[in-house]
């Protein structure tokens, strides 16, 4: 009789070891790279520390950052900052993805010119877009502020970067031309993903093209677009390097959000366990806002 | 479908008024890129200068150190998506063909993954790499972008193995072939277009990065990547758009290129899983 050969992996017993066999590299880097640097996080947002080292004593627990943080003005600013840009971000990137979505769908000659040139700006890094419209936004010689004094909406130039209520729309403008594109391309999958049969049994019972897609393109599209509206949420919750580099979250904190805030509690001022807990609490927040906004179709996330 | 010329005439107007407008920020930066500093202090603005400076992109080329920082981005973008594509194709291929025990707590863990801000997990991974020293090296990018990439590619690819029939991988075991090697040489062969896509999705993650290279790499100007070298020419009092600008369409000119091979993948990357 043969040796029980305990690492056959041929033999069907042994298929979920070699499951397992190929998911540890993964789970490895992961817990190293992700799990083991979370876990710091929140430690750290329960001290008391300024820039510690990883393995130095660790500091007495406490509360103290939660409570500086609940009690402070600017994170309550930060977090009505971060609201505004998620409403208008969020409902302009809809609307324009959903428009050009649409649009292309239709079949005409060019159509596949077109809808690579509508979602071009997804592929336009984020630093490159800001810089394109750090200038149109200049103060001084920029296309916008030329453009509002041209169509006789503004007296002067405006100085879109250094003053509050500018500052925001010139940041909520960036990232909705950046942001839109994911939201076109995924409309342009449900779209399609939607049998003409449909429409054509629509048509033959007489409904008109407002009545189609009210009835039959909505309702279909409402998965996808309930998914796609959270992953712009959480993007634009997430976001550091437009909001960094075109306004650095000024002027007067007026377009700080909770992500710009913690990076700059950090690395401005080096208060690491400080910044921990303004960045859980970022996270608590993400987590929260889409488990309530998808509900049961959480699962649809991944 | 049947237009009236007039529905017709609409569409297209439509569909060419709103791509001018979408597009015309990209004009715009190539109009710069290619006008004088005369040109781009006057008003009202002009639409296209009257001698197009193409000589601004050589002179950037050889004056601003473009070429290294490509090189680091490029750098940072083929370590990363080497380490994580290589972890992905196995788990994602176990995820597709096996009864993972947790395999649902396993994606729950992803989807917090994928919504964990930069912002956060810059703070210890910082400290980590001082601990061992790594600020300053690009190595450090190579493990923060895996942190971005691999909870999409490993989804990403699991869709993809998922559409390919079981059968083939049984008919080969019963031709001798082990478990791992009916993955190698038939599975992996047949996913090719899934990995390849697959990899430039995660290139282009890896390439928009600027959070983790700002923080890692300020201080050490050679191993600047191109997005972060860029954000150092403008100035505090004044900047060279003409310059920025053509610095700026080198930057972008790699992934827009790869965007254009990528469309009509892009649903499946950015669903990354998220059908069915």
């Amino acid at each position: 009789m043969s040796r029980v050969r305990l690492f056959d992996l041929a033999r069907p017993s042994r298929q979920h070891l070699l499951g397992y066999i190929l998911l540890t590299p993964a789970v490895l880097l992961v817990g190293l790279i992700i799990v083991y640097p979370l876990i710091i996080s929140i430690d750290l947002s329960l001290q008391a520390v300024k820039l510690p080292r990883i393995g130095a004593p660790r500091a007495p627990f406490t509360t103290a950052n939660y409570e500086r943080l609940f009690a402070s003005s600017e994170f309550w600013m930060a977090c009505w900052v971060t609201l505004k840009l998620v409403v208008v971000v969020t409902a302009g990137s809809l609307i324009t993805g959903v428009s050009t979505a649409l649009l292309v769908n239709n079949r005409f000659r060019g159509r596949t010119l077109a809808r690579l040139a509508m979602a071009l700006p997804w592929a336009v890094p984020e630093v490159i877009a800001v810089v394109i419209f750090a200038w149109i936004f200049d103060s001084s010689f920029g296309l916008m502020s030329w453009l509002l004094v041209t169509l006789g909406l503004s007296d002067g130039m405006v100085a879109w970067v250094s003053t509050p209520g500018a500052a925001f729309w010139a940041v909520a403008i960036t990232m909705i031309w950046k942001g839109y594109p994911f939201v076109s391309i995924m409309t342009l999958a449900g779209l399609q993903s939607i049998p003409t049969d449909f429409y054509n049994a629509a048509k033959v019972d007489g409904a008109n093209v407002f009545q189609r897609f009210r009835w039959i393109t909505l309702p279909l599209l409402m998965p996808v677009l309930g998914v796609t509206l959270v992953l712009v949420i959480l993007w634009v919750f997430r976001d550091f390097s437009i909001i960094k580099v075109l306004t650095e979250g000024g002027p007067l904190k007026s377009t700080q959000t909770l992500s710009i805030m913690t990076y700059d509690q950090a690395f401005g001022f080096f208060n690491f366990g400080y910044a921990s807990a303004v960045g859980v609490v970022t996270l608590v927040i993400c987590v929260v806002a889409s488990l309530l906004l998808l509900g049961r179709q959480t699962r649809a996330m991944y | 479908m049947n237009r009236t010329p007039l529905q017709s005439l609409a569409l297209y107007g439509t569909v060419v008024l709103l791509a001018a407008l979408i597009l015309f920020p990209v004009y715009w930066l190539l109009v710069t890129a290619v006008s004088t500093s005369a040109d781009l202090s006057q008003l009202p603005p002009s639409f296209w200068p009257d001698e197009a400076q193409w000589g601004t992109f050589a002179k950037v080329w050889e004056e601003r150190p473009i070429p290294l920082w490509l090189l680091n981005s490029m750098l940072a973008a083929i370590g990363s998506v080497t380490l994580s594509m290589v972890v992905s194709v196995l788990a994602g291929y176990a995820l597709s063909r096996f009864t993972i025990r947790g395999g649902h707590s396993l994606g729950l863990f992803i989807l917090t993954a994928k919504m964990l801000p930069a912002t956060l997990l810059v703070i210890p991974l910082f400290s980590i790499f001082r601990n061992f020293g790594m600020i300053g090296s690009l190595w450090t990018l190579v493990l923060a972008h895996s942190t971005l990439i691999i909870p999409f590619t490993t989804w990403m690819l699991k869709g993809y193995f998922d559409t390919i029939p079981r059968e083939l991988e049984q008919a080969a075991m019963v031709d001798g072939c082990s478990p791992m090697g009916a993955m190698v040489r038939v599975v992996l062969p047949v996913a090719t277009p899934g990995l390849a896509a697959t990899s430039l999705y995660a290139f282009v993650l890896s390439w928009a990065d600027y959070a983790y290279a700002r923080t890692f790499l300020v201080n050490a100007p050679d191993s600047w990547t191109a997005n972060l070298g860029i954000t150092t020419m403008r100035g505090e009092y004044s900047t060279d758009w003409n310059e920025i600008s053509a610095a700026a369409v080198f930057v972008a000119v790699p992934i827009i290129v790869i965007y254009l091979f990528l469309e009509r993948y892009l649903v499946g990357g950015l669903t990354a899983g998220a059908e069915k």
